[in-house]
């Protein structure tokens, strides 16, 4: 089994709920979105992904439904609930300071 | 906001917990999804479908890995810890049913026992008294200092001066039993019929709070002295069956045993006080001559006032009550007064019983508890290898103990479940005791909610506790320790036996006591029945015939105390003729009539006599030291009683009233007034009776118990109910017109009832014959508790026993079959049977011996504790002991000679081989 992904723990769960903000979307589409909004420097293992949502929803960031999708095959998609969107501000809030932070290290340093 | 999110997280834990099936389909159907995305992509990629689905199928890794992960985000680390020790712990359960199913039936009993009775006790403490604020109701009641135990009711001096003294209460009220009433035969066909009564003072029902369902109850004037009004109340079951429930009924006029009385009201339907039975109330009937008697028998119930509390109402009667000694001292002195709640009066009396089967239900769950901890440490042992792989693999020693705790818990849930039905059964059982005169019956107990609590407790609690037992052995394995010897046993591992020999000490003590408090009652109780009646109470029928006193009683004043009557008309020649007609029916063998039962009579009068030929400074020296308990009889008494006349006769039908009068007497009082001499025509002359002439003495008999409880037999005198003054004057009238007849037959008595019935309504049907039954069901009524507790400890103590030889058993088993190999080697070195039996014994005995010592000791301590409970026996009862312990040393010893005969039989090589 491949080391999943780079990606700090923290940061997936960011950015799931951030790709989450507009639609809802199966994990399939959302491992597309990351990968092709980060312009293919993101890619998300499954192995991460799957967990991560698990305990998204366990944690009732996020919700999940069973909806058709556009291949019109059934899938499992998943949307954001309110505390999610809260949730979502506190982490981009965190990020941000974490990445100013480290940029202010960087270029000083 | 967070309670929607926390009500998010919990109904997914829920869920993932309970449709765990359901989940792991829909992420099946996820991951699939996914995977076909991947060979889609793939696909449009340009390769070949074979190659596609390699290819996603290696992307995507280990498939049943990624699901264990996703599902493991989803899991409460101790919910489903939880979930999957009760299934593995069920799962090693059905594994073995016959340890389970012991282990859970001795748990059931305890358990279920263990709640019964505390919810007996409960009941006794909080059950309800059926009056507003009933907890403000007390009885005062009075005692003579040389015997705080007994309690007497008040005198009316009594009663008056506490009413007008006393602060305390509210209000106050007396009552008495009204002499039984009689309703004739109607002309519409129904029949005669007795009704029971009670005399109240007007107060008595507004103490109670009580209001009367139609019309009103007693005004002060209709309780007016010497002339109470002739009104009276109905009970709702009279008014039911008499009346047909006719609202009409007030007002009218009844013909009550020769008296007419005007209904003024009805109670209502749950008013049955004082007794169950109380059928009507009149007003409280007081003469003048008991406003100066000191003879106590008006119960007396009093209302605190709001914020008074028994024992400020105590002291303050107490005050009034040495007052009233100074001031009066004939009548007062000697004697004090008890405040006492009517709650303690009805029910305390079960409390003395209850903690003795407390203690003893108690004994047997902590037997239990050992035993079966016993039994999972020895079953421990057979796990051990399991317990350390697992420990191996990264369990902590937290969670095997945690795992150990759950299947221990579950077990005593399971019993617990099954205690629910023993809980249910026993308390019905225990609710059946019989209470003493002034106590009640508690009927409306139920297993309820808190106690269904208090049974979930109590199985929680003993599940943990004999749980310890395996759970503290298991923190003591050494992990490399077996797993190194591999399944190879010859090491012992010495803690653990250290655990279950304290545990075996234990039940063998535990046991003893309760074998050893089972004797005591046991053998009290044998005691108490096979105590020499003197009689034989088989196939005789018993009945009251009874004219109302109010017909042939008038009170002229009262003599020491006690009200001194006149009769007029004699009622004997109505006894006689019921006599004559019994004796000429047919049926019965023998047939005869005594003025009182002559066991256990709710009453029982003495008389003073003079003995002839005496010097007059001896008889009236001491006027109480000549005084003896008092009968009328029929002749043929003691023939038809089958008790034995030692010398001398019964009567005949030669002992009329014109012959010379004659009196037999008892072994007792022939020893008592008459030592190393005999007593046949000996004569002496009953005391303060005008008319009464001298009696010679012409039989002695054996002592017919008067009181069961008395092992001491007193001094009883009989006469011939024919041989009486024609104008008695004295005290204990009342007894001229009542009579308790005895019919022996040869088969069942009970079927001797219907011609007696219609004997007696054939010479007179205005009085029906009352209080019908069998001698044996007299005799036995009050027997049946003594027997009852007796029979339930004794069954307690038994299981105990066989417990403990289970736990003596198992331990010494596992013994010798951790040992085999060592006995097989010793016996290939030469050791014989002897040889091989001490080497096992020693511990064996040790064992039994601590055990028996700390039984014995708990038992000198805890003995004492019934000592009410028995009769005729010390609670250190030498017999008693030794015999049960005896009994206890020969169980346990044959609980060791089964494992010890079978490491007898080792055979040398099979042990060394089996290795």
């Amino acid at each position: 089994m491949p080391k999943p992904s780079d990606l700090l723990q923290g940061t997936l769960d960011l950015l799931i709920l951030k790709t989450l903000v507009r639609e809802a979307m199966h994990g399939w589409g959302i491992s597309k979105r990351i990968q092709q909004l980060s312009g293919d420097v993101l890619s998300v293992q499954q192995g991460s992904l799957y967990p991560a949502l698990h305990r998204l929803e366990q944690q009732g960031w996020i919700t999940a439904e069973w909806k058709d999708s556009d291949l019109g095959r059934s899938a499992k998609f998943y949307s954001l609930t309110r505390e999610g969107k809260q949730q979502l501000e506190r982490e981009l809030d965190s990020w941000n300071r974490l990445s100013s932070a480290v940029g202010l290290l960087l270029k000083k340093a | 906001m967070l309670r929607s999110r926390r009500f998010r997280i919990w109904s997914n834990r829920v869920h993932s917990l309970f449709r765990k099936d359901h989940l792991d389909a829909e992420l099946n159907q996820e991951l699939f999804f996914h995977f076909e995305q991947l060979v889609r992509e793939n696909v449009a990629e340009g390769m070949s479908t074979e190659a596609a689905r390699r290819a996603a199928r290696q992307a995507l890794g280990n498939l049943s890995q990624l699901a264990e992960e996703c599902r493991d985000q989803r899991r409460v680390g101790w919910l489903h810890d939880l979930w999957q020790d009760l299934r593995y712990g069920l799962r090693m359960l059905r594994q073995s049913p016959g340890f389970t199913s012991l282990v859970v039936l001795s748990l059931a009993l305890g358990i279920g026992a263990n709640t019964a009775v505390l919810g007996a006790l409960r009941a006794s403490l909080l059950s309800n008294i059926p009056f507003p604020d009933g907890d403000r109701l007390v009885l005062v009641r009075t005692y003579p200092e040389w015997n705080p135990a007994l309690n007497n009711s008040a005198s009316i001096p009594d009663y008056i001066a506490w009413k007008q003294q006393s602060r305390s209460f509210e209000s106050m009220g007396a009552s008495i039993a009204d002499h039984s009433r009689d309703f004739g035969a109607e002309e519409d066909g129904r029949p005669a019929e007795r009704i029971e009564g009670h005399g109240f003072s007007p107060s008595l029902f507004v103490a109670l709070g009580v209001q009367p369902l139609l019309g009103r109850t007693f005004t002060e004037e209709e309780a007016e002295i010497d002339h109470p009004a002739p009104v009276m109340v109905l009970s709702h079951r009279l008014w039911q069956r008499r009346f047909g429930g006719d609202p009409g009924v007030l007002g009218k006029e009844v013909r009550l045993s020769g008296t007419n009385l005007t209904i003024i009201g009805v109670m209502p339907p749950d008013f049955r006080y004082p007794l169950e039975e109380t059928e009507y109330w009149v007003p409280l009937g007081i003469n003048r001559f008991q406003l100066q008697g000191s003879a106590r028998f008006f119960a007396v119930v009093a209302r605190l006032k709001p914020g008074v509390s028994v024992q400020q109402a105590q002291a303050e009667m107490d005050g009034i009550g040495a007052q009233l000694a100074r001031d009066f001292p004939d009548r007062h002195k000697g004697w004090r007064i008890r405040v006492q709640t009517l709650r303690n009066a009805w029910y305390g009396w079960m409390k003395i019983p209850l903690a003795t089967l407390e203690g003893a239900v108690a004994l047997v769950l902590l037997i239990a508890c050992a035993n079966v901890a016993g039994l999972l440490l020895a079953r421990g042992a057979a796990r051990r290898p399991e317990i350390v792989m697992r420990m191996a693999l990264g369990a902590g020693r937290g969670r095997v103990v945690r795992q150990m705790l759950t299947e221990s818990v579950l077990l005593s849930l399971i019993g617990g479940v099954l205690g629910t039905f023993v809980a249910w059964g026993a308390l019905k059982a225990l609710l059946q005791m019989n209470p003493p005169l002034a106590g009640q019956r508690i009927t409306d107990v139920a297993v309820d909610l808190p106690l269904l609590a208090l049974l979930g407790i109590l199985s929680v609690v003993t599940g943990l506790i004999f749980g310890m037992g395996p759970a503290i052995a298991c923190f003591q394995l050494d992990l490399a320790g077996p797993l190194k010897e591999s399944t190879r046993s010859a090491g012992s591992p010495y803690r653990r036996n250290r655990l279950q020999s304290a545990l075996v000490t234990l039940q063998i003590a535990s046991a003893l006591v309760l074998l050893i408090g089972s004797g005591l009652l046991i053998n009290s109780f044998v005691r108490l029945a096979g105590f020499n009646l003197n009689f034989d109470p088989s196939g005789l029928l018993t009945f009251e015939y009874r004219i109302p006193q109010q017909q042939y009683v008038r009170n002229i004043g009262v003599f020491q105390g006690a009200p001194y009557s006149a009769i007029d008309p004699s009622p004997t020649p109505a006894i006689q003729r019921v006599y004559e007609q019994l004796r000429t029916m047919g049926g019965p063998e023998s047939v005869a009539g005594i003025s009182q039962p002559p066991v256990n009579s709710p009453v029982l009068n003495t008389m003073s006599f003079s003995i002839e030929e005496r010097p007059i400074a001896e008889n009236v020296a001491d006027q109480n030291a000549l005084r003896a308990v008092y009968f009328l009889i029929t002749p043929n008494f003691f023939t038809t009683m089958k008790t034995r006349v030692v010398r001398g006769r019964d009567l005949n039908d030669f002992d009329t009233a014109s012959a010379s009068w004659v009196v037999i007497i008892n072994e007792a009082m022939a020893r008592r007034f008459w030592p190393g001499e005999d007593p046949i025509g000996k004569r002496l002359t009953l005391g303060v009776v005008s008319g009464e002439r001298p009696r010679e003495i012409v039989g002695v008999v054996r002592d017919i118990p008067t009181r069961r409880e008395r092992a001491d037999p007193q001094p009883v005198m009989y006469a011939s109910y024919l041989q009486q003054s024609p104008d008695y004057r004295g005290p204990i009238a009342n007894m001229f017109g009542q009579m308790t007849f005895l019919l022996r037959s040869s088969g069942d008595p009970l079927s001797l009832v219907p011609a007696a019935r219609s004997a007696v309504a054939d010479v007179d049907p205005d009085h029906a014959i009352t209080r019908i039954q069998t001698m044996e069901q007299y005799w036995g009524g009050g027997m049946r508790d003594k027997r009852i507790l007796a029979a339930v400890l004794g069954v307690f103590a038994f299981m105990a026993t066989i417990l403990a030889a289970i736990g003596i058993y198992g331990v010494m088993a596992y013994s010798v079959a951790q040992r085999t190999r060592e006995i097989g080697i010793r016996m290939a070195l030469g050791a014989g049977p002897r040889k091989v039996l001490m080497l096992i014994g020693s511990r064996a005995v040790t064992l039994i011996s601590v055990g028996m010592v700390l039984g014995l000791a708990g038992s000198v301590a805890l003995s004492r504790l019934i000592a009410s409970q028995l009769w005729g026996i010390e609670p250190t009862d030498p017999a008693t002991f030794i015999g049960v312990s005896l009994l206890l040393v020969t169980v346990a010893l044959v609980a060791f000679f089964i494992p010890a005969r079978r490491a007898i039989r080792v055979d040398p090589t099979e042990a060394l081989r089996t290795e």
